[in-house]
């Protein structure tokens, strides 16, 4: 009598550990998201106070001037600055935003443009930026200024002028860059911020609602 | 000597095939070559030693603790620890699936019976239990791919030690019933042995399927870790689960197969099947 109710009481108990384990995995959270600002609504970083979108222009691949202010107009806009050798921050984050764009309707994708704009112009060439950017979607826009308009445009919005690592040899330089992708709602301001460290899962919910609702939508919460 | 990286994480560089030394996992690897080695001179200093099977016993302690070395040092173990997911999930097979039934191979029954006697017969009979070893086995595998779990240990070299030592004593318990002749179980044979390896194929399903079918990348330190030539985030997760599922499968089929073969082959000339 003795050995068949410890059996069973094994059993039991194995069962439910495993079932414990199981439902573990299937209730845990679909993504690995970063937790949500309760205070704003969103997943990126809220400004304290918003950036004016600066009506710059630079040079696209193709060779044709881009003017930021008009050509965004309307758009929900990321503007992020880096360069393609760039070994983590860039390709990061342009692979996270085109992989997430890519989940999109054309409806949704169509209201928004992400702008690159290139803190190497030494070494980024048009060809090599718009080869570049291909690899994570056709449709971003390369921009090529010189050091010093490029700079001039980050101040303008508030950010660090990027600089050229001294430590590095000539040939592979890092240069040092604003690691923040900018996002102007169609209001013309960025009120929102997106730091390294932004996952798939926080572009998967904010760009929708940014380009669709605005910054608004937000505190709606 | 803190400067040394003892053994792989994620690190957050970009990657390059420069070779790094992880001196941990060697003195690891080290040790086990050791402590076998020296198991071995002494059955031989006693006259214990049969050569048949000696040699079988080495190739399968060799064979294991060689994949294991394989698959914890540099390039394996560096970019399973901080670049792909699929590389991890290799890593966890062979941890926990490849070496260590070929580690349990390799020790003799009078070892096995000698560990027996030392132990306490209620807690080692427990522990040992196929279904403790099952649940047990289950539990592990869903915890560590949990991706806070994943997410706090993999970055420093101890949390992956411990994941990595984690998935190997969990593989040694979950082969235990398999391989090891201690403790005798009425009732276990070749049948129930196949049916326990049947059920263990099916309790990665939740996590394989976690793993394949969620659309956004679960784990930050893969998402966010500088990107590996050739394969997207959610390509490499996805290649994850399929690897934990389909390699699991394939891993423990032939473990099966292999049941099924000896016990067929021992029925023909009308051996009693092992209790």
């Amino acid at each position: 009598m003795h050995e068949p109710n410890r059996l069973m009481r094994s059993c039991r108990l194995a069962f439910s550990a495993m079932l414990i384990a199981l439902a573990g995995v299937a209730c845990s959270r679909e993504d690995g998201s970063a937790d949500l600002d309760d205070a704003t609504g969103w997943y990126g970083s809220v400004l304290e106070k918003p950036v004016p979108k600066v009506d710059f222009s630079l040079r696209d691949t193709e060779g044709r001037p881009f003017e930021f202010a008009s050509e965004t107009e309307g758009f929900l806009t990321l503007l992020f600055f880096g360069y393609t050798n760039c070994p983590d921050i860039c390709p990061i984050h342009l692979a996270s935003i085109a992989a997430v764009m890519r989940d999109f309707p054309y409806e949704l994708r169509s209201r928004i443009k992400v702008v690159f704009v290139s803190t190497d112009p030494e070494r980024d060439t048009p060809e090599r930026l718009r080869s570049w950017l291909d690899g994570f979607d056709e449709s971003f826009v390369g921009l090529l200024g010189t050091v010093e308009q490029v700079n001039d445009i980050e101040r303008s919005f508030g950010l660090a002028p990027s600089f050229v690592d001294p430590a590095q040899d000539s040939e592979s330089y890092m240069v040092g860059h604003a690691a923040q992708v900018l996002a102007f709602t169609p209001d013309n301001l960025a009120h929102i911020a997106y730091p390294f460290g932004t996952r798939q899962s926080d572009w998967a919910k904010d760009l929708p609602r940014l380009a669709r609702e605005g910054f608004g939508s937000g505190k709606a919460r | 000597m803190k400067d040394i990286i003892w053994w792989c994480a994620a690190r957050g560089v970009e990657w390059t095939w420069t070779w790094q030394a992880y001196p941990g996992v060697w003195l690891f690897v080290a040790g086990l070559v050791v402590a076998f080695f020296r198991l071995e001179r002494r059955s031989v200093d006693e006259g214990l030693s049969d050569a048949s099977s000696a040699a079988w016993r080495r190739t399968a302690f060799l064979v294991g603790a060689g994949a294991l070395w394989l698959i914890l040092d540099w390039p394996i173990g560096a970019i399973g620890a901080g670049y792909l997911a699929s590389v991890h999930m290799v890593q966890f097979l062979v941890l926990s699936l490849i070496a260590p039934p070929l580690l349990l191979l390799s020790i003799r029954e009078r070892d096995y019976r000698a560990i027996a006697r030392r132990l306490p017969d209620g807690p080692f009979r427990a522990v040992t239990h196929p279904l403790v070893t099952l649940a047990t086995f289950t539990i592990v595998l869903a915890v560590t791919h949990w991706p806070p779990v994943v997410d706090t240990l993999m970055p420093s070299q101890a949390g992956n030690m411990l994941l990595d030592l984690t998935w190997l004593a969990t593989g040694l318990l979950f082969w235990w019933p398999i391989v090891a002749p201690v403790p005798v179980r009425p009732g276990w044979g070749y049948p129930t042995k196949m049916g326990y390896l049947i059920a263990a194929t099916l309790v990665n399903t939740g996590t394989f399927a976690y793993l394949t079918f969620t659309a956004l990348p679960l784990y930050a330190t893969y998402e966010l870790a500088p990107p590996f030539p050739g394969i997207s985030t959610r390509d490499d997760q996805t290649l994850a689960g399929l690897l934990m599922k389909v390699g699991g499968a394939a891993i423990l089929w032939t473990a099966i197969t292999i049941l099924f073969a000896r016990w067929y082959r021992e029925s023909e000339r009308g051996e009693p099947t092992p209790a």
